[in-house]
């Protein structure tokens, strides 16, 4: 009898069992290796010695690029959160009207969702090429410009255009949370503001916004984190170059840790980047939460 | 029901506004929307300075050709190019070539007896808007007082076959600026290089004829050799004018001229959105089957290639391809199938079961959503070499598993909330153990929710790439996001196959994501933002 309650008692957790070992081993045994690593010494071959403190952090804040890197992040994550957010906006709310052909468009809105980050990066790497890119022979083709034009003439242009790349390919994330967001507000509600003589703006601010706003913040923040940890679109249109000036924080320590043979600040790095997306998180559970209690 | 003077009222607005805008297609197309340039005279002179002696004998010499034109009757402007290097040696040396450029202009009306091809396009814009106008007008004057839905059949037919039209219209103004602009000055530049010969005598008449009204006689090819194109802005005003027309034919359906307007508009961002989405899959299409020359080509003139190139899917093959796909399949199996199946029971334990740290563990799986593995890819990196799993396929497997473990979790969750457990109580009641219940009854119910949280798993597992090119070292290991990789080197890229093997990548699983398109908003309400 004892044994059975016994049994009872841990059967949840029985159930929880594999994933949590899963978790465990495979996600929080990296952060603390990571961890560890911050605060070790580390050889150029990459072998951990004893603890350092806080060296390791102070020899990435130290390094040339470091400055660069943060606020070329800070840019990145910025601008793709938010233009993707109201861009991702404006096309659910079109894509939530009655239209023919809706389906069709709402399907093709998911092809950059589910397309790899590496192919799509390749593919617009190719379309701005300035000697045989393809979007200067469609323009040409069409007779707008009359002659190519160099899209990429400086670092800071190619940065914009990773910066456009990740917006192209973030905004159907946005879409679909929004409209799952907009589906769920009830109609009479337009009902009743239309009989009040409300106009679209007032419709918009009054009803549709607050009402879309716990989608709206799930998406900006699932966003904050995936567009800060996204690798391929950088990586693969400019590997960082010319010296890390397109880096980002996440490319910057992956060149680092794997081909500069930097391991040390490259942990420090990774624990900097860690504890901004902790931050990140933090806000988002408690927000979620929150909702789980209403 | 609308008074039928409004009707009347807004029916005569539709008549104005297809008559205008029938009026300003006419109009925008008599005016000289395109602009010609070609040099006539060209004089190069080497080691030239400007200012010297010998500049100021060749510019005299080529301003007296240029009165001789003028004499002639022919406007043309001199233009001078100065080219300087510097040598080895530190001397620079200077080249002065002077050229006289002819500018004229022509209307889009003078390309319909040019014999070009152009001439077929502009026919069919002219007729077709006239044909709209016409059916529009038809299909309104007839029926001036009728509410849409009281059409009768003829009017209705005429109405939706003037926005037909206009439609078409629409298409037909990019095609025909395609043909008189850039494709005609590639065909140009085609017969002067003499890379083809054949039809060339017959062209260069056509063209001698319309550009010149057959003044150049044999000097055309030279003259050809230097013409640029160009459409001004008006041209484009065709566009909208075909639009405002497609609007006043189908405007009644609406209710009012403004309704229509916005819904046009509507349409038009739609089709916008779709054709900017679609771009970068079209370039990969027409890129992935060219063959390396017409890839690498700025003058290509075609919108899809000149011959389809399957052999370039037969190439890739070779390039192991194949080996790459099924390794991505074999991950993203594996993945999906290590998520589930600690994901399911973890969800069941947290929808159906009440105990102590639940919370927490909600917390943790809320939490450990947030982390990508690419933050802690040093980690993963040392962990993975330390369990010997490091170019392994079973290592990404896992790695992919565990990281979409609490998003799997957290949307089955969701499924297995909004499901009622009546069932599963009977199902007890009967003699059923909770494993029997949860596989009998609740794993079917859910199905939907299950397939979505699947293949989302494995759509995240098949484009993973960044642990990947870490982990894996060994080429027959690659997945294929790694995989593709191999086509572009630092020096060169060969786009074709890059292209050929990233739509092989790319179809199976936009394919997948279109399935489970409808559960999106659905299966984002249940996991992440319903809770």
């Amino acid at each position: 009898m004892n044994n059975n309650t016994l049994l009872k008692k841990s059967e949840p957790y029985l159930w929880l069992l594999p994933s949590i070992v899963l978790m465990a081993v495979f996600v929080v045994f990296p952060i603390l290796i990571v961890f560890k690593l911050a605060f070790s010494e580390i050889s150029k071959a990459g072998i951990a010695g004893g603890f350092v403190g806080l060296q390791n952090f102070r020899d990435a804040i130290a390094l040339p690029a470091f400055k660069t890197v943060m606020l070329n992040t800070l840019w990145w994550v910025l601008s793709v959160v938010i233009l993707s957010t109201v861009i991702g906006f404006i096309v659910a709310m079109v894509l939530n009207q009655k239209f023919r052909g809706r389906k069709i468009a709402r399907a093709i809105v998911v092809f950059p969702w589910a397309t790899s980050l590496v192919i799509q990066a390749s593919v617009w790497n190719y379309i701005i090429k300035y000697e045989y890119g393809n979007l200067n022979n469609v323009l040409l083709n069409l007779g707008i410009i009359k002659e190519a034009i160099n899209w990429r003439s400086s670092y800071q242009i190619e940065f914009i255009w990773e910066c456009g790349v990740g917006i192209f390919v973030t905004i159907p994330f946005v879409t679909f949370c929004v409209l799952s967001g907009l589906q769920s507000i009830d109609g009479t509600l337009y009902e009743a503001a239309d009989i009040d003589g409300a106009g679209f703006w007032s419709k918009l601010f009054n009803i549709t916004i607050p009402l879309v706003k716990p989608s709206l913040t799930v998406s900006t923040v699932l966003n904050i984190i995936y567009v800060f940890n996204s690798f391929p679109i950088v990586y693969t249109m400019t590997k960082g170059a010319p010296v890390h000036k397109t880096d980002t924080l996440i490319t910057y320590l992956y060149m680092l840790s794997f081909h500069e043979r930097q391991k040390g600040p490259a942990t420090a790095l990774s624990v900097i980047g860690f504890l901004i997306l902790c931050l990140c998180a933090g806000i988002y559970m408690i927000s979620v939460l929150r909702k789980e209690e209403n | 029901m609308k008074e039928r003077s409004v009707i009347v009222k807004e029916n005569r607005t539709s008549v104005i506004v297809l008559i205008l805008a029938f009026a300003l297609i006419c109009t925008l197309l008599c005016l000289p929307a395109y602009e010609f340039t070609s040099s006539i005279y060209t004089k190069k002179s080497g080691n030239t300075f400007v200012g010297d002696e010998k500049y100021v004998a060749v510019k005299a010499e080529v301003e007296a050709v240029a009165e001789d034109y003028r004499a002639d009757g022919i406007e043309v402007t001199l233009k001078e190019n100065v080219i300087e290097r510097t040598n080895s040696k530190g001397k620079t040396t200077s080249m002065v070539s002077f050229s006289l450029d002819h500018t004229f202009t022509k209307s889009g009306w003078s390309f319909i007896n040019s014999g070009l091809t152009s001439s077929w396009v502009l026919l069919g814009i002219i007729l077709c808007s006239a044909l709209s106008c016409a059916c529009g007008l038809a299909g309104i004057v007839g029926s001036m007082g009728d509410s849409y839905n009281r059409l009768d059949g003829r009017s209705a037919a005429f109405r939706s076959a003037s926005g037909y039209l206009a439609l078409f219209v629409m298409l037909l103004v990019p095609v025909f600026f395609m043909m008189n602009t850039f494709a005609m000055s590639r065909q140009v530049k085609l017969f002067t290089s003499e890379t083809i010969t054949d039809g060339a005598d017959e062209f260069y008449a056509l063209l001698n004829a319309f550009l010149f009204d057959g003044t150049a006689g044999d000097n055309i090819s030279s003259a050809l050799s230097g013409l640029t194109f160009k459409n001004t802005y008006a041209a484009w005003g065709i566009l909208p004018c075909a639009f405002a027309m497609m609007l006043a034919a189908i405007s009644l359906r609406r209710g009012t001229i403004g309704h229509t307007f916005m819904r046009g508009l509507l349409y038009a961002f739609v089709i916008v959105m779709c054709v900017f989405i679609l771009y970068p899959y079209y370039v990969m299409l027409v890129t992935g089957l060219r063959s390396s020359a017409e890839a690498n080509d700025m003058y290509f003139l075609h919108i899809f290639p000149t011959e389809w190139r399957f052999e370039n899917l037969k190439y890739i093959m070779g390039r192991g391809i194949p080996k790459y796909l099924l390794n991505s399949l074999l991950i993203a199996g594996g993945a999906t199938c290590i998520a589930l199946l600690c994901g399911i029971p973890a969800a069941f334990a947290m929808a159906r079961m009440k105990f102590k740290g639940r919370n927490a563990f909600l917390g943790f799986v809320i939490m450990s959503q947030m982390f990508s593995p690419v933050v802690l890819l040093i980690g993963i990196a040392q962990l993975m070499s330390a369990l010997k799993l490091n170019d392994s396929l079973v290592g990404l497997m896992l790695i992919n598993a565990a990281f979409n473990q609490a998003f799997a979790i957290w949307l089955l969750r969701g499924t297995f909330v909004s499901i009622s457990s009546e069932m599963e109580q009977a199902a007890k009641i009967d003699g059923c153990n909770t494993v029997q219940s949860l596989v009998k009854i609740l794993i079917p119910m859910a199905a939907p929710g299950i397939v979505t949280t699947l293949i989302f798993v494995f759509i995240n597992a098949w484009n993973e790439y960044t642990i990947s090119t870490i982990l894996i070292s060994t080429a027959a290991n690659r997945p294929i996001t790694v995989g593709i990789t191999q086509f572009s080197s630092f020096n060169m890229i060969e786009w074709q196959y890059l292209f050929a093997s990233s739509l092989l990548a790319t179809v199976p699983v936009v394919i997948l994501f279109m399935c489970i398109e409808k559960h999106l908003t659905s299966g984002l309400t249940a996991g992440g933002v319903k809770g």
